[in-house]
């Protein structure tokens, strides 16, 4: 029973344990011996074991209806699958016995939809099983259900390599156009470069030409084509709607029963050394939703063989970083592409491998995983456990943080889950995940994200419109982070995904999407405020993202300078809270800065940077503005972007009303002018803020309010 | 037969009046509690299974500032319901005064031309789509707070602001089929 299982030990041997591992090694396999006998004795009364050998034995020909022995032998094994799971063996009898047809079609089915494993599946009985496909006389629902069951159990698999080598005649099945879609999804996990031929994707081709675009057979040529893009010259669309389905219905609850059952009881049992000690932290009924644990199998001939080309390492061996250096060129990726999130070797190693082969694969899994448990799970979400969607979704969050880069099917998720969003399912991690998507280009990014994101941002609560506002904001400086990355790389190209579906751009479609992207903000900014009130929380959000946009020049290098809305610098001049007039003073600091830079780097070539004269007048414009308000006390001089008719302000009976905005009456200073005014001439009784005005007070009276740490003004003052 | 009219009485001080409209009368009562206890103004929520409302109560109803079709996407009687309602309403509504909320977006269930046609109604009427979480504590709270917003706007407590703008804020748009965006 034990054959098929002590292979895990590691590979290279790890430094960081001693070697005297093999001096209790000895006295360790003597006591497991004597254990095993007593374990045999008991074992050769346990009536499943009769049944195995009742199957193993049994002899062709043997008739199946009316035959009590093997219903009640049959009846057994299954009551085990179902409830502990078939060991190795097990499997391999049973699988043997179903697809050697000894006992005609019948039972081939019923066996087949049993074969639940408890550990692993021997690989030689996988083999032997698709020798047997080979011979041909296997009804075609029973060979579907054979490589269905394959690819439920292929992570279970204990190697992999004689599956490799008879890539050719699982190939083959290819042409069969009922096993088509399954032996596609079975040859993608298995495709190595090696495996990549021309005569295979000329097959490949042809098969297309006759069945049509068909998605499993794109997924495998898009494959194909990254391990070897000279053989395959197809243009292969960048974003396919869906990857492989999951076959795994006849056996996925009972394949979670047993694992669960197992992972709670033999935790401390020696016959199940792996995929314990992970599966003990709970697998709950949404299987799905928590990243596989990486259970990757060992090349028993990898120890013994000699050419190191061959040579594989799974990365579930390895268990540091030098570990990981030393063997970068033959690490073997799980089948289970998820199970590389949860750990942080993995994400080293998909960070710095060429192979886009990797990306690729997890790209496939996340967006399967994302689409069918949040935007179309089976009870509408109901029963949806939020905790575990909120783990997953952090992790993910993680691993995007971590790689610097969003995924393409988390990007392609959330187009759509956008569409059906309320607002509040998982806000947090939803807004997270947005921030990070790559460049749009400017055509699309309309279509795909502002008119979701318009009517939930008009609909939704204050805090929502301060979270969109912030979300967005990051996605700005994401996006201005990679253009300067890979902007300094190489020429123009800045594709931040670095997988083949992304999309090369060049400088002015960056610049395009970017300004849509700082115009629609605008846009939101400016009504979001008025339908608010003005309220200085939301604000405070929008100078966040001015403060962003105004650097673009000098911190990104990106040569484009837009100003803020009327709706938003307004607003921001006439707010009643110091902190946003100082933000926005700083805020028009920084323009004069980079407008200033732009303008001396003009004559250079290499700097080009043209900013449209639009930009300077509504520059100047804001500039004269806040000056005449804050300053020179000259609010409603004709060439003002605010005028009111003289009798109207006359009517309105304020006094000195061209006053009302500068440093001293401002809303937002007038409590800092009266405190100023006490400080400054403490014994007066009548209080005349207008003395503050005489040269040298005014001087006193902006120092006191830069003391106040009011350095946005201070900044803005000096620049004037 | 009575046309459901929106300017048929005059509006009341600081209160606003909203209708939901569901045939299966299943999310409307948890919506409207949650509704009045979200509320800061005097909100009146009237249900109602379907249009057009009895005659009987017309001297005592007040002017309904907002109405809400939910519609259960599982079910293709609730779509149909709403779609025959709709005719009993006075046009003005249409200028920001009627809203779509929809229940089980997210299932797998639902064929997707149902939702197709329901986002098509949508932006012919000009209204604004919304999603609900009918099913969490936490997204009832939160489609009514989203209601509120459009009826306060609707209702005219929000200075500056008026059904119709914020209805070209928020109406629904068709798109073509996001499937299979190519960036080519």
């Amino acid at each position: 029973m034990a054959t098929g299982l002590n292979v895990t030990g590691p590979l290279i041997s790890d430094p960081s344990f001693p070697s005297d591992q093999s001096v209790s090694s000895r006295s360790i396999n003597k006591s497991l011996r004597v254990a095993e006998k007593e374990r045999r004795k008991l074992e050769a009364e346990d009536p499943f074991v009769l049944a195995l050998k009742y199957f193993s034995d049994v002899e062709a020909g043997t008739p199946v209806i009316g035959n009590d022995e093997f219903e009640k032998n049959l009846v057994q094994v299954e009551k085990v699958a179902y409830s502990k799971g078939l060991s190795p063996e097990g499997i391999s009898i049973m699988l043997e016995f179903s697809m050697s047809l000894r006992m005609g079609n019948a039972p081939c089915v019923r066996v087949l939809k049993c074969l639940i494993p408890a550990t692993v599946v021997p690989q030689e009985a996988v083999v032997r099983a698709v020798a047997w496909l080979c011979v041909g006389k296997i009804p075609i629902s029973a060979q579907v259900l054979f490589i269905k069951w394959v690819l439920t159990v292929f992570d279970m698999i204990d190697a992999k390599d004689q599956l490799r080598a008879i890539y050719g005649f699982i190939f083959n099945f290819v042409t069969e156009e009922n096993l088509c879609p399954f032996i596609c999804h079975l040859l993608y996990l298995l495709t190595r470069k090696e495996s990549v031929r021309v005569f295979r994707v000329r097959k490949l081709l042809e098969l297309q030409s006759k069945l049509g675009r068909q998605p499993f057979l794109l997924h495998l040529l898009s494959l194909y084509k990254v391990f070897c893009p000279e053989l395959v010259t197809l243009s292969i669309q960048s974003r396919m709607k869906t990857g492989f389905r999951n076959h795994n219905a006849p056996w996925k609850s009972a394949l979670i029963a047993v694992q669960k059952r197992s992972g709670s009881q033999v935790a401390s049992s020696t016959s199940l050394p792996f995929m314990i000690k992970e599966k003990t932290t709970s697998r709950k009924r949404k299987h799905c939703l928590e990243f596989p644990t990486m259970s990757g199998s060992v090349n028993k001939q990898a120890q013994t063989e000699p050419s190191v080309s061959k040579r594989v390492v799974p990365l579930v061996q390895l268990h540091s970083f030098a570990q990981l250096l030393k063997n970068m060129h033959c690490v073997e990726l799980p089948a289970q592409m998820g199970s590389l999130l949860g750990s942080s070797l993995a994400l080293h190693y998909l960070d710095c491998v060429q192979d886009e082969s990797a990306l690729l694969r997890l790209n496939f899994w996340l967006g399967y995983a994302l689409h069918e448990e949040f935007l179309f799970c089976g009870d509408g979400g109901s029963s949806q456990n939020l905790e575990e969607a909120q783990q997953f979704l952090n992790k993910l969050l993680f691993t995007q943080d971590f790689l610097q880069e969003g995924f393409s099917s988390s990007e392609a998720f959330l187009y759509k889950f956008l569409r059906v969003w309320d607002g509040s399912l998982l806000r947090s991690q939803v807004l997270g995940l947005l921030s990070n998507i790559p460049v749009i280009p400017s055509i699309k990014i309309g279509q795909f994200l502002f008119e979701p994101l318009m009517q939930l941002f008009f609909t939704s609560s204050l805090f929502f419109k301060c979270g969109l506002i912030e979300c967005l904001n990051n996605m700005l400086s994401k996006w201005l982070c990679w253009n300067t990355v890979y902007c300094l790389e190489d020429n123009l190209d800045i594709s931040p995904n670095k997988s083949h579906t992304s999309i090369n751009m060049t400088l002015t479609d960056f610049k395009d999407s970017l300004m849509e992207l700082v115009h629609f903000v605008g846009r939101l900014a400016s009504v979001g405020l008025q339908l608010e009130g003005y309220n200085s929380l939301l604000l405070s959000f929008i100078l966040d993202f001015y403060e962003t946009v105004c650097d673009m020049f000098v911190k990104y290098e990106l040569p484009l300078v837009l100003v803020p809305p009327a709706g938003v610098f307004y607003p921001a001049l006439f707010a009643t809270d110091p902190v946003s007039v100082d933000r926005l003073a700083y805020i028009m600091y920084r323009y004069q800065v980079n407008l200033t830079e732009a303008k001396s780097h003009r004559k250079q070539p290499k700097k080009a940077c043209r900013i449209s004269h639009h930009t300077l007048c509504d520059f100047n414009h804001y500039m004269s503005v806040m000056v005449n308000c804050l300053w020179n006390s000259k609010m409603f001089e004709p060439d003002m972007g605010i005028q009111l008719k003289e009798e109207l302000l006359l009517k309105a009976n304020i006094p000195e009303y061209w006053e009302s905005f500068n440093f001293i009456h401002h809303p937002a200073f007038l409590s800092y002018a009266v405190d100023f005014h006490h400080k400054c001439w403490p014994g007066r009784q009548d209080m005349n803020l207008n003395s503050i005005k005489y040269s040298k007070p005014w001087t006193w009276y902006l120092e006191y309010l830069y003391s106040q740490g009011y350095d946005g003004l201070k900044q803005f003052v000096l620049v004037m | 037969m009575s046309l459901l009219k929106s300017f048929n009485n005059f509006p009341a001080l600081n209160t606003a009046n909203i209708l939901l409209v569901e045939n299966e009368e299943q999310f409307q009562q948890s919506l409207a509690n949650a509704l009045v206890e979200a509320a800061d103004a005097i909100v009146n929520v009237r249900l109602a299974k379907s249009l057009p409302v009895p005659t009987k109560n017309e001297e005592s109803r007040p002017r309904i500032d907002l109405v809400v079709f939910i519609i259960n996407l599982t079910s293709e009687l609730s779509f149909e319901s709403t779609e025959a309602s709709l005719k009993y309403l006075d046009c003005g509504y249409f200028l920001g005064k009627v809203c779509f909320m929809l229940t089980n977006a997210r299932n797998a269930s639902i064929p997707p031309e149902r939702l197709d046609a329901v986002r098509k109604l949508a932006s012919l009427l000009h209204c604004p789509l919304l999603f609900a979480e009918d099913q969490t504590p936490d997204g009832v709270t939160n489609a009514a707070e989203r209601l509120l917003t459009i009826l306060k706007v609707a209702a005219g407590h929000v200075p500056m602001t008026t059904a119709l703008y914020m209805s070209i804020l928020t109406q629904c748009t068709v798109l073509p089929d996001i499937d299979q965006p190519s960036f080519d």
